[in-house]
């Protein structure tokens, strides 16, 4: 599929910052709920500490005792007794005191390079402004328990850009917490989440802090310029999957698996780049195949307290109190996909299957208050090509992609989080793409940025971001006879974000 | 006759008392909720420690009571009922910085002291919850109380003579006055934020 040469640049500008830029979310209906602050689950929203992250994995619950913290009293759907009496009746459940409801909004203001109009030459009306202003999210999210271990979460974004309900669902599934127990399984060694989902990532996107994406999460393998039909697979990590999955074990220490089966990638001509979006030919469904994708990750975190107590808590026992523990995680994922492309052959509509494959690895390294993480991801997909007498399909190059991202999280303050990241992205298919799909968009093999930002907590629940990706030159083209670039530009970008959570 | 010198030294002994132990009493306006009233230690007076150790809690993420009032000396133990980790740490005592401290962490169930050996007003806080507080008031002398819900207090047992008495009330400025006690004795206080 051929991409377009010439989106229009402000809308570029608009959807990059605003599109990919991750959808953080803290919950300050939990804040109400136990009348505690943001600060008790995340180190900078939405950042979780490790007591977040067990409140998490607890399904949105104190780990212990969980009634004793509630300041707000839930509702019973039944009284407890009433379990005595299942199967005769309902079992009982609760909900919460209050809705449990959050709502988020964010704004940035951009500043790119002196030169990015070089990109725009020869293209009349095209003109990427130096400086620009733009509403960001306006989401709506909640999340909570129903009692009995189960926990929910929807979130949704009702405005983007500063258009009306062009956002889109999230999350929004249900999570059966620790349903091991049924079959004697050790404690929350197996739990079901139902729905829509992001994927069990190493690090979060849907939740991320940093201003802008993490670029390998949104690597799809589009091979425009591949022998026809080429692999065009806008899976990315980044979208979220719907359907299943089994987990286990903990985010604050120990073992972590996670297995899920979703919906295939909707394949064929997507109105978009985005993922998972329903085709014209797949009316009423999300996907248009049979097969479902897989995806596997488990991780081991090391605790390295010495105390053996401490370390096995979900919080260190520090000097002057508890705090996130030392730690090494070590992790490892796989994706394995079918992409299904159907176009019209000598006599009738082809249909074809294109496996492909995503795996890598992951480390998470914290000590005080420095956290360092980074993640490698390997790209493939095997490629079909039309026969000459449009027939049939025979094997054509596979498309591949690599890359990753290495990210240091400082906390200068408590209320101050610098952050350094290096992204970077090779993909022979980008390389083999029409240069000029958009402005941010690679033109060679090779996407890497370095981006250093800064993060500054207003309020427990209101926060400044700024951050400054650092590009490589590009140029569309090149001199035949010297080589030399000709207009080059820069695609730096400095981004501040404001946004608060209530 | 025996008998009537027996009554005697009993009515002499009662008048007496009467004469050297007074109350303060009075009421704290201008502000809500409890305030503590304390008597300043007259110079050069000092006063045996108490034995008693009270308590504070932490728990539902509070600390319970949320003010404690003691007097200079006593140690008061700091217990987690909380399934959650806490700690328990001040800035300052009375004002002065140089008086902070951190008592760490410590698991549920379990008891940390600290013996508060100078006065004024310690700030509880708990680094992990920042939405806790509590107060610890260090009262100079054994003579002080906590006012009720409508600001009412009321101090027993305090010696005749002249004395600078102090009422304290969370985020409040302190407000000192004069007071000579001669029996019963009253000092109101009007405290703004």
């Amino acid at each position: 599929m051929e991409m377009p040469r010439r989106v229009s640049p402000f809308l570029t500008l608009v959807l990059t910052v605003v599109l990919l830029t991750g959808s953080s979310y803290a919950i300050p209906a939990f804040s109400r709920q136990y009348g505690t602050s943001c600060t008790t689950c995340h180190i900078d929203f939405p950042k979780l500490n490790d007591f977040g992250k067990a409140f998490k994995d607890a399904g949105f619950k104190f780990p212990k005792n969980d009634e004793d913290f509630i300041k707000v009293p839930q509702v019973m759907l039944g009284a407890p007794a009433q379990k005595e009496l299942w199967p005769h009746t309902v079992f009982p459940g609760t909900i919460p005191g209050l809705p449990p409801i959050g709502l988020r909004f964010n704004q940035f203001f951009q500043v790119t390079s002196k030169n990015a109009n070089n990109y725009n030459l020869g293209t009349t009306g095209q003109y990427v402004p130096r400086t620009d202003f733009q509403p960001g999210y306006f989401s709506i999210f909640t999340a909570g328990n129903f009692g009995s271990d189960i926990a929910f979460w929807v979130d949704d974004d009702l405005s983007v850009a500063g258009a009306n309900a062009n956002g889109s669902l999230g999350d929004a599934y249900l999570r059966f917490v620790n349903v091991g127990r049924y079959f004697k399984l050790p404690t929350d060694s197996l739990t079901l989440k139902v729905g829509q989902f992001e994927l069990d990532l190493p690090f979060t996107q849907a939740r991320a802090y940093d201003i802008s994406a993490y670029d390998i999460y949104s690597q799809a393998n589009i091979g425009a310029n591949l022998a026809a039909p080429g692999v065009d697979n806008h899976t990315t990590l980044a979208g979220p999957g719907r359907g299943i999955e089994l987990s286990g074990g903990h985010h604050y220490g120990g073992y972590r698996y996670a297995i899920a089966v979703v919906d295939q990638n909707t394949s064929g001509t997507p109105p978009t780049n985005q993922p998972n979006v329903p085709s014209a030919t797949g009316v009423g469904f999300v996907s248009d195949s049979n097969f479902k994708d897989l995806y596997g990750r488990f991780a081991y975190r090391f605790n390295l307290e010495r105390d053996p107590a401490s370390r096995h808590d979900v919080q260190a026992a520090g000097a002057t109190g508890p705090r996130d523990h030392t730690y090494l995680t070590l992790g490892s994922y796989y994706f394995y996909g079918r992409s299904v492309q159907r176009i019209s052959g000598e006599s009738a509509v082809l249909t074809g299957r294109e496996p492909f494959y995503r795996v890598g690895g992951d480390f998470d390294f914290n000590y005080r208050k420095l956290n360092l993480y980074g993640l490698f991801m390997y790209g493939h997909d095997n490629s079909l090509v039309l026969k000459l007498a449009g027939n049939g399909f025979i094997p054509g190059t596979s498309a591949k992609f690599n890359g990753g991202f290495l990210q240091a999280d400082y906390m200068a303050l408590p209320w101050m989080m610098t952050i350094l990241r290096y992204d970077r992205v090779q993909s022979t298919s980008d390389f083999l793409n029409p240069t000029g799909g958009n402005y941010f968009m690679p033109v060679g093999s090779t996407r890497d940025r370095v981006t250093p930002g800064v993060q500054f907590l207003i309020h427990a629940n209101i926060k400044a971001s700024f951050e400054y990706a650092v590009r490589p030159r590009q140029a569309l083209s090149y001199d035949p006879t010297t080589g030399k670039a000709l207009n080059p530009f820069r695609t730096n970008t400095a981004t501040g974000a404001l946004e608060f959570v209530y | 006759m025996k008998n009537t010198f027996m009554m005697v030294m009993a009515v002499v002994a009662m008048m007496s008392l009467a004469a050297s132990a007074g109350t303060i009493s009075g009421k704290v306006s201008g502000v809500t909720g409890e305030s503590v009233v304390y008597v300043e230690a007259p110079a050069g007076k000092t006063f045996p420690a108490p034995t008693q150790q009270p308590v504070i809690d932490q728990k539902g993420l509070m600390f319970q009571p949320h003010i404690v009032a003691v007097q200079q000396g006593t140690t008061v133990q700091f217990l987690n009922s909380d399934s959650v980790a806490h700690n328990v740490f001040w800035i300052s005592v009375g004002g002065n910085k140089k008086l902070g401290h951190n008592l760490g962490t410590w698991p549920k169930g379990e008891k940390r002291p600290f013996k508060f050996d100078n006065p004024g007003a310690v700030p509880l806080l708990c680094n992990v919850h920042p939405e806790m507080s509590g107060y610890v008031v260090v009262s100079p002398t054994p003579y002080f109380a906590t006012t009720d819900k409508s600001g009412e207090y009321k101090i027993e047992n305090v010696p005749d003579g002249s004395y600078t008495v102090t009422a304290w009330h969370e985020g409040a400025k302190n407000s000192s006055k004069p007071v000579t006690v001669a029996g019963d004795s009253k000092a109101d206080f009007t405290l703004s934020k």
